[in-house]
């Protein structure tokens, strides 16, 4: 029992930032109805972004937030200024394929790149407090992967007032739901864009900033990871980021009861399989309107 | 004000506009009649800078609208209502009218305009927390003219504001028309209710199959054998 | 205008078997091993590349889980031949496995369109290289006799003569009722149904005939290598790199996949040397300028650049 208990809590500390990567992507999605499926990558380079302020300047690496999340800012808005604002001049079918094909090729590049500049072993970040555990009656909780769930929680929260209460942030909100509509108000669609992709983007960063401490990152785990956001973005539907945030909690769990059940192998299997049920069911319902 | 000249409009190989010249002057409104799939909402997507037109001119006080960027058009004063209302259903019917007031001349006026709206629209006010899609379609109407409004325009164009609505409803959609214009802001008014709408209008344009085929007074079109065979109905030819 | 489009892909048909015949007596000429498995390489990826073209080139399913096809084919294909049958029954046990399968999620696959096709095709290719990682973690390898017998001239007529039927298939494909069929699907599903294209029968025949090549193709790895671990040929590399070779060839074309498949491989051998998976970065920016730019690949370049030279003449005259 106790077994199964520890194996839950573990589901809940990585399903955190599931949510977290998850959100980037559906934010993407959700406005510029393009599928980035390099976001896993993303999420990448901010991990490798975290490592090297650790490896060679020695920064914590929730310290190293505080230049990741900028990093990523800027890094999305540079990918939206050159790829993908050319990608949402066409028709929403069009667009949607070519973001696909386009996010593939960037996949592609980003992996190899990241290759060249860290080898292709996996690397994580290990911190002096980095063994430090909180038990809480039989329950063993590992104090970096805790924070970093906390992490996540709270750059969740700020993702969902920004959107509530900046002006811009419901100008993101209002182009999600109509761009046109959005046009007719006054707002500037391609800054909208360029602000939501900017967005996603800092939160890959993020989130590949708090594997690269709890867990580990390599220059291949971008496919794997893009997968977890895309299952989750799909649990979720669109729309409320605290929503997506829950739906990674979901996962994590389902993960950590599949690997008791099945075995440690299976834990990949059962969102996949979640997944694709769940899109078949709903070949339209999930991302449309 | 508004001046528009020789303007084509396309669609593919599909020619939905040819040869459109009209004009809107300060103060005025202007109603545009015609059957369905005459291009009238081309016409205003045109205007609002939704659909880029093939040949033909929009200017407006003298500038070329094809060398202003859509989200400005706002800016200058030309707010739209388009048809089907695209409200940003959830979100609260402040939200939408704040997100009406979003280009920055208008949102230096914001107070004062929401004021307006208020006073126009008085339900509006007691729902100012709702989510939108949770109202009536009256309500959501109200909403759809007080969000154009939010923006300070000089001219207003509206696309079809009446449809589905109920007569009495149209009756108080229409009047706030009257009140906005009396408030000085002229008035492009794409409607189905032929005879509310002459009613109101000072001029009136009639668009079949692309083409301005009919041009007049209110009151004059009113009486025109045409406009009361096409559009209101045998009754009002026997009448 | 059609006529002479289906006289460009005899010509191009004629030129590629050509090419193929041309390369058949290469085992009898050069002793090195090296080259005949570059050479096979280059043939196991036009094979890959064609059979991805026909679903995701006519029929316009942009499927991101070919690689379970191949993967399908090779698991079949490895194990009966190891257990002893022929190994052209063994390749066509394959085939027919992945087609098989192909067939069985079709139906459900094809309820979703566009970009939703390609993300569940693509989880349903880890689902099952996970499951197969699972289940059979172990690598294989040949048994030791068969080592012995090995021959890789047999491999490279295997590989030249599947080459060769993956082209006659698309060209056959190309100008048939089928092809057209699934051109038009392609165009504008609503559209071609409409007019009475029964879109899921012609999808799922293009699927029929793009994962029983793939099949085959992944019989043809099983034979040729002596040991992987039996999740590799699932990997979504295989689909990857068909999609490239294809997308900067030319998809949609018969020449494309060939042309794209060579150069993807030539590329690769030479840059590997110097740089681990630089080709990726060289072909991930040059994938992401053909779909912004170039939308019909090198194929579509390479007619645009005839088109100005040999109108320019007519300009100044």
């Amino acid at each position: 029992m106790s077994v199964l208990a520890q194996q839950i809590v573990l589901g809940l500390l990585i399903g955190g930032l599931y949510g977290l990567a998850a959100a980037g992507l559906s934010l993407v999605f959700g406005v510029l109805k393009v599928l980035d499926v390099a976001h896993g990558e993303l999420i990448m380079l901010g991990g490798y972004g975290a490592f090297w302020l650790f490896a060679l300047l020695g920064w914590d690496p929730f310290a190293s937030l505080l230049v990741v999340i900028p990093g990523s800012l800027l890094l999305g808005a540079v990918l939206y200024a050159v790829l993908f604002g050319f990608v949402v001049r066409a028709g929403e079918e069009a667009r949607i394929k070519n973001s696909l094909l386009v996010g593939f090729g960037l996949a592609l590049a980003l992996h190899a790149l990241a290759v060249r500049l860290w080898t292709a072993d996996d690397r994580s970040i290990t911190t002096s407090y980095g063994g430090a555990v909180l038990t809480v009656g039989d329950l063993s909780i590992p104090v970096i992967r805790l924070l970093s769930l906390l992490v996540a929680l709270a750059l969740i929260v700020s993702l969902h007032l920004l959107l509530a209460r900046w002006r811009w942030g419901k100008a993101i909100r209002a182009t999600a739901e109509d761009w046109q509509a959005a046009l007719l108000t006054g707002i500037d669609v391609r800054r909208a864009y360029l602000l939501a992709f900017a967005i996603g983007t800092a939160l890959a960063g993020a989130a590949g900033t708090l594997v690269s401490v709890g867990y580990s990152i390599s220059p291949s785990m971008g496919l794997e990871w893009t997968l977890k956001a895309l299952i989750v973005v799909v649990l979720a539907g669109l729309g409320s980021m605290l929503g997506t945030f829950v739906a990674g909690l979901f996962l994590g769990v389902a993960e950590a009861l599949s690997a008791a059940a099945f075995g440690g192998p299976y834990r990949e299997v059962v969102g996949l399989v979640i997944f694709v049920v769940v899109l078949v069911l709903r070949p339209r319902g999930l991302f449309g309107r | 004000m508004l001046e528009i000249r020789g303007l084509d409009a396309a669609y593919g190989d599909a020619r939905v506009l040819s040869g459109v010249t009209l004009s809107v002057g300060p103060g005025e409104i202007v109603a545009l009649l015609g059957p369905n799939g005459a291009g009238k909402s081309t016409l205003l997507g045109c205007i609002a800078g939704l659909v880029r037109p093939r040949a033909g001119t929009i200017r407006w006080d003298g500038e070329d609208l094809a060398t202003v960027g859509p989200h400005l058009i706002v800016e200058r004063g030309l707010a739209t209502v388009p048809e089907g209302r695209r409200l940003f259903g959830t979100m609260t019917v402040e939200d939408n009218l704040e997100l009406g007031a979003f280009s920055p001349r208008a949102r230096a006026a914001r107070g004062s305009s929401l004021e307006r709206v208020f006073a126009l629209f008085p339900d509006l006010q007691a729902r100012r927390r709702q989510i939108v899609r949770a109202l009536s379609g009256g309500q959501q109407q109200m909403v759809a003219v007080g969000r154009a409004l939010m923006a300070s325009p000089r001219l207003l164009m509206l696309d079809e504001p009446s449809l589905g609505l109920a007569p009495r409803l149209v009756r108080a959609i229409l009047d706030a028309l009257v009140e906005i214009n009396r408030a000085g802001v002229a008035i492009f008014l794409v409607e189905q209710n032929v005879r509310a709408a002459l009613t109101l209008a000072h001029r009136a344009y009639i668009l079949e199959g692309g083409r301005i085929v009919g041009e007049g007074g209110g009151a004059a079109l009113l009486r025109d054998p045409h406009v009361r065979r096409a559009y209101l109905g045998p009754l009002a030819v026997r009448e | 205008m059609s006529l002479r489009i289906a006289a460009s892909e005899r010509a191009w048909t004629l030129a590629i078997l050509a090419g193929f015949a041309a390369l058949a007596p290469l085992p009898l000429l050069v002793r090195r091993d090296d080259v005949l498995n570059f050479v096979l390489l280059v043939l196991l990826s036009i094979t890959m590349a064609q059979s991805w073209n026909i679903i995701a080139g006519y029929a316009g399913q942009v499927n991101l889980g070919h690689a379970a096809f191949f993967g399908l084919g090779a698991l079949t294909a490895r194990t009966l031949w190891i257990g002893g049958a022929p190994v052209v029954l063994a390749m066509a046990a394959g085939a027919l496995v992945a087609t098989a399968f192909a067939l069985l999620i079709g139906a459900a696959a094809f309820r979703l369109r566009g970009a939703y096709f390609a993300i569940g095709t693509l989880a349903l290719g880890e689902i099952l290289r996970t499951t197969v990682g699972n289940v059979l973690p172990e690598i294989s390898t040949l048994p030791a006799a068969t080592i012995g017998a090995y021959r890789l001239s047999q491999r490279y007529y295997l590989a030249l003569a599947l080459a060769a039927l993956s082209v006659i298939a698309v060209a056959a494909l190309a100008g048939s009722r089928l092809g057209l069929g699934m051109q038009a699907i392609r165009e504008d599903e609503g559209a071609a149904e409409a007019s009475g294209v029964a879109a899921l029968s012609l999808k799922l025949r293009a699927l029929a005939l793009s994962t029983g090549l793939a099949g085959a193709a992944g019989g043809l790895f099983a034979y040729y290598h002596i040991s992987y671990y039996p999740s590799h040929p699932f990997a979504p590399h295989w689909t990857f790199e068909a999609l490239l070779m294809t997308f900067i060839g030319g998809v949609g074309t018969l020449q494309g996949p060939v042309l794209g498949a060579v150069l993807y491989v030539f590329l690769k051998e030479y840059l590997t040397v110097r740089w681990v998976d630089f080709h990726l970065l060289i072909f991930g920016v040059l994938f992401i300028a053909i779909v912004l730019i170039f939308p019909g690949g090198l194929v579509q370049a390479a007619e645009g650049a005839r088109r100005r030279l040999t109108r320019r003449p007519g300009r100044t005259t």
